[in-house]
């Protein structure tokens, strides 16, 4: 990947860039999504329930919308948010691992309440057999995608309570 | 009409000051107050700036506009959302626009920048980049964002200040840089305009007001654009803080054009002149952000002018 040489500004978005988005139809699956925060449960819906697919729009920090990249976001594996920023198995929340289909770019998400959870259960069962550049990309990273063997610990954290 | 005769009786002179709806007209015989004639009040809707030529007839009316070499104009605030907005007209025949940002006091904006910069680019105007009140952000890390930014800018072909009329850093730069230049000054209220022109000519005395403490804003000391002359040769335009900066005519189309920068990459895009760098795949301008070539600050700042000019 290419290192950017301009400096991090110090700034806020300004009006009419917020977070929220409204309503809008998933680019990939063609449905259409709802952004409000009660049907979601989060703040900033960064990816769509039904096809978990998402866009690569941030650069720096989430909801920055300063990558030029807009590629596809695709859902590759699922990690557990240990702490702050470290990824580790056992405790923790369960995250959705994207990677930009154009640039590579990995991005670690929150589960929206209405997620397809079916669909994020494929997500895992798929993550089992990653090809090796993803793998790699997940090391490099210092991520941890989650085993077969965490397979109930996911069943239980998607329909179980947390 | 003898129109030839009229002229011979006209005096030639430049509009410093606007009043309401009188101007004040520096001549070769002095500065006088002058209205416009019933023709031209008609004719140009009352559309005269600061640094426009005009001629004054024996009754001391304005009777004629002369050509504009260039002019930069705003959109105006729009009264209530909605609402019809119109050409706002700052200033005509300038040599080059001069944005003013604070380092702090009130809080520097970098986007708001490049409003400015694409409105002197689309008018043909150079434009001399002046950050003020640096000793406010020396020894803080925001003096390294600020120096690292301006860096980025001067690559970009902008010469950028760092000036404090509080130490003396950079004024030395900043008379040189408008030294014989017709320079406009423009800005929101507070950066300190006013300031750096009574730090450059200390006769001149022009009213500054502090900014708001706990806010950091401005309170709009300066009230109506006003041309000064320069002892050293040059005038430089002061104008009232301005609280938003609308891109007026410029077309969403060519605004690309205006950061030279993206100018190399826009015959590339696989839908040519019909990308317009947004979303499309095969975009070349694109592609050089996420290559590192172009600033993504830049690119956003393009992307909101783009939909929010
Ligand atoms: N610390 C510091 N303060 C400055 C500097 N330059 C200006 N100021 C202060 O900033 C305040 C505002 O300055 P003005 O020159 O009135 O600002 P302006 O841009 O002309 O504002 P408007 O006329 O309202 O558009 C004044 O209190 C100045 O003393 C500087 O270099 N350093
Ligand atoms: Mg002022
Ligand atoms: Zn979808
Ligand atoms: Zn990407
Ligand atoms: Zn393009």
């Amino acid at each position: 990947m290419t290192t950017i040489p301009f400096a991090q500004r110090t700034y806020s978005r300004s009006k009419g860039q917020q977070d929220t988005f409204g309503d809008f139809t998933c680019l990939h699956c063609g449905r259409l999504v709802q952004s409000h925060e009660l049907l979601s449960g989060v703040r900033n819906r960064n990816h769509c329930p039904h096809c978990l697919s998402s866009r690569h729009l941030d650069l720096y920090a989430a909801g920055d919308r300063l990558a030029a990249c807009k590629g596809r976001m695709q859902p590759v594996a699922l990690t557990l948010k240990h702490d702050g920023n470290k990824y580790r198995r056992n405790s923790g929340e369960l995250m959705l691992v994207h990677i930009c289909d154009e640039c590579g770019k990995l991005s670690i998400n929150r589960i929206a309440a209405d997620d397809d959870n079916e669909r994020i259960l494929r997500v895992f069962a798929a993550s089992q057999r990653l090809d090796p550049d993803t793998q790699a990309a997940l090391t490099h990273a210092g991520i941890t995608p989650l085993e077969a063997w965490q397979k109930e610990l996911v069943q239980r954290r998607l329909w179980g309570g947390r | 009409m003898s129109t030839t005769k009229t002229i011979s009786a006209q005096l030639r002179g430049v509009i410093t000051q606007k009043n309401n709806g009188a101007f004040t007209v520096s001549t070769p015989t002095g500065s006088r107050n002058c209205p416009l004639t019933a023709r031209l009040r008609r004719e140009s809707g009352g559309e005269l700036a600061v640094g426009d030529e005009v001629s004054v007839d024996a009754a001391g009316q304005i009777d004629a506009l002369l050509p504009r070499r260039n002019w930069i104009s705003r959109r105006s605030a729009a009264p209530m959302p909605g609402a019809h907005t119109h050409e706002q007209l700052i200033a005509a025949n300038l040599d080059q626009v001069v944005p003013v940002f604070a380092a702090a006091n009130p809080r520097l904006a970098w986007h708001l920048l490049d409003r400015y910069l694409v409105s002197a680019e689309s008018a043909e105007i150079p434009a001399l980049v002046v950050i003020t009140k640096f000793d406010l952000a020396a020894g803080r890390p925001e003096a390294d964002e600020i120096e690292q930014v301006a860096a980025e800018y001067r690559a970009l072909g902008y010469p950028v200040l760092l000036t404090s009329t509080l130490d003396g850093s950079g004024l030395e730069a900043f008379r040189a840089a408008l030294h014989g230049k017709r320079s406009l000054l423009v800005g929101k209220s507070g950066v300190g305009k006013t300031s750096l022109l009574n730090a450059l000519e200390p006769g001149l005395g022009l009213r500054v007001q502090a900014t708001n403490a706990v806010t950091g804003k401005g309170r709009h000391t300066t009230t109506a654009a006003t041309l000064l002359p320069l002892t050293a040769g040059g005038a430089v335009i002061d104008t009232p803080g301005i609280r938003e900066f609308g891109l007026w005519d410029v077309d969403g189309a060519d605004l690309a054009w205006f950061f030279p920068e993206m100018r190399p990459h826009l015959d590339r895009c696989r839908f040519g002149l019909d990308c317009r760098h947004a979303e499309e795949p095969g975009c070349a301008v694109r592609k050089a952000v996420t290559d590192g070539l172009i600033s993504p600050y830049r690119y956003q700042s393009y992307l909101k002018l783009r939909y929010d000019p």
